[in-house]
């Protein structure tokens, strides 16, 4: 776009146009545009350029997008995981006011005494370790959920139903425990707090549980499971009981209905 | 997606056993929702102008509002968030671009424009004239350099030049050239249409 030089300058009309000069310069180049109406057809031109690409641009995509609600209810079950499992960083971080180089070196320190300490663990204690490795979810991503049911509820629905989880879900699932490529059949997606004791089909209550690879495994929770079905029928334990047991830590709950401390049945490896 | 949303009576487990969300951090959550409502259409937009498909730009959206979330929990800057979240996009559109090298076969940008904006009145003819125009200037947009596109997506967005500066990391004067640049090419192409 050529013009003569005693006219205003592209970049000056746009920045005009956009508000971005300082009210000095923008009232001389508006003053500018009152006399001279080879700048102002070329202002019009400049503002029909802008209209018709943000029109282009916001046509590009907003038939395509998902509704809003499904993006806004992830994000908020997200930020509520994140908020109750603590990473909210304790709203202040620690290191706030300090020099970078000074957080940099406490963090360095922090985590050489972290090795140090998780190698002297995992040499004193490597076989518990083994065992309870994935055994149990991690609290933070499968703190457990559950229905308003009732104990009559779940009793008078027959024990191990079929309870579906959506692909999208167990997608999610496994994303976040960082097995995206983990072979299907060495583990199961399974309910924290089995449905059958009126678990939830939440993520919040979902974990992929190996099969095989520790001793307390798939199987042997599914033991449990059903004995603590009977026993909430049976009027044994209540039913908030036996879920907050299974939910807190399912091998311990193992241990006290089972009065043993390793799983009873073949199903262990 | 999310199996929450499946059934509305589901309780949070166990209630007593967790610690609840500070009150500080629920204000934080609900301000983060608010950012999200609002921003969430024209990060999407943005993050797809740089070639991530509709699922990614869903995915780097949510990464960006819980990146956002923490950035308010560790108590840092809250002066000019909107660039800040752009920031944030840009970087993780590249990323996942990076990552994905299949992300940048939406170019041509014509087949994906919808006609919900077209104005009912008009008459078939009309109607793929008004296209076609939509199609060749999205053509023109996608083979600008990639920092006019972004420039010029940011503005399109609502974005001051300062805010733009910040996002991509470039001087005021910088984003004002390259705008002035790709209206003229736009403005020059229009003209050889006609």
């Amino acid at each position: 776009m050529k013009h003569h030089p005693l006219h205003i300058s592209d970049v000056d009309l746009l920045l005009e146009a956009d508000g971005e000069l300082s009210r000095r310069r923008g009232g001389q180049i508006r003053a500018h545009l009152a006399e001279c109406w080879s700048c102002r057809a070329r202002r019009v031109e400049l503002e029909d350029t802008i209209a018709h690409f943000v029109r282009a641009h916001e046509a590009s995509l907003d038939g395509e997008l998902p509704s809003d609600d499904s993006g806004r209810a992830m994000l908020a079950a997200r930020l509520r995981r994140l908020g109750e499992s603590g990473n909210a960083p304790g709203l202040q971080s620690p290191f706030r006011g300090l020099s970078a180089q000074f957080a940099f070196g406490c963090l360095a320190v922090a985590l050489l005494l972290t090795g140090v300490g998780i190698w002297k663990i995992y040499r004193t204690d490597t076989a518990s370790a083994a065992i309870n490795w994935r055994a149990v979810p991690d609290r933070n991503l499968t703190p457990g959920a559950t229905r308003s049911v009732a104990a009559r509820d779940v009793c008078a629905s027959a024990p191990r139903q079929d309870w579906a989880v959506a692909a999208t879900v167990k997608k999610r699932v496994l994303q976040e425990y960082g097995m995206d490529r983990a072979q299907a059949h060495s583990y199961e997606l399974d309910y924290l707090i089995t449905p059958e004791l009126g678990g939830a089909n939440d993520i919040r209550n979902l974990w992929p549980e190996p099969y095989s690879s520790t001793a307390w495994n798939a199987h042997v929770k599914d033991e449990l499971e059903d004995r603590l079905h009977t026993m909430v029928c049976a009027g044994q334990v209540d039913l908030p009981s036996a879920q907050r047991d299974i939910a807190n830590n399912w091998i311990a709950a193992y241990k006290k209905y089972f009065h043993t401390d390793k799983p009873i049945s073949g199903a262990s490896t | 997606m999310d199996a929450s949303s499946q059934d509305s009576a589901v309780l949070s487990f166990p209630a007593t056993a967790l610690s609840p969300p500070s009150a500080a951090s629920t204000t934080l959550e609900e301000e983060v929702m608010e950012f999200f409502v609002q921003f969430r259409k024209p990060v999407l937009r943005y993050v797809c102008g740089l070639g991530a498909t509709v699922h990614d730009g869903e995915e780097i959206a949510q990464e960006v509002f819980l990146a956002l979330f923490r950035h308010l929990c560790w108590g840092r800057s809250r002066r000019n968030l909107r660039a800040w979240i752009f920031r944030v996009a840009h970087n993780l559109a590249l990323k996942q671009r990076f990552a994905d090298q299949k992300a940048h076969a939406r170019t041509a940008g014509g087949e994906f424009l919808m006609e919900t904006r077209i104005d009912p009145e008009m008459d078939p003819e009309q109607r793929m004239l008004h296209l076609q125009r939509q199609w060749r200037l999205l053509a023109v947009v996608n083979v600008l350099p990639e920092k006019d596109q972004c420039c010029l997506r940011l503005r399109a967005e609502g974005l001051r030049y300062r805010e733009i500066a910040r996002a991509l990391n470039i001087s005021l004067g910088a984003v004002s050239i390259s705008l002035t640049r790709s209206l003229a090419r736009l403005q020059s192409a229009a003209k050889a249409w006609i």
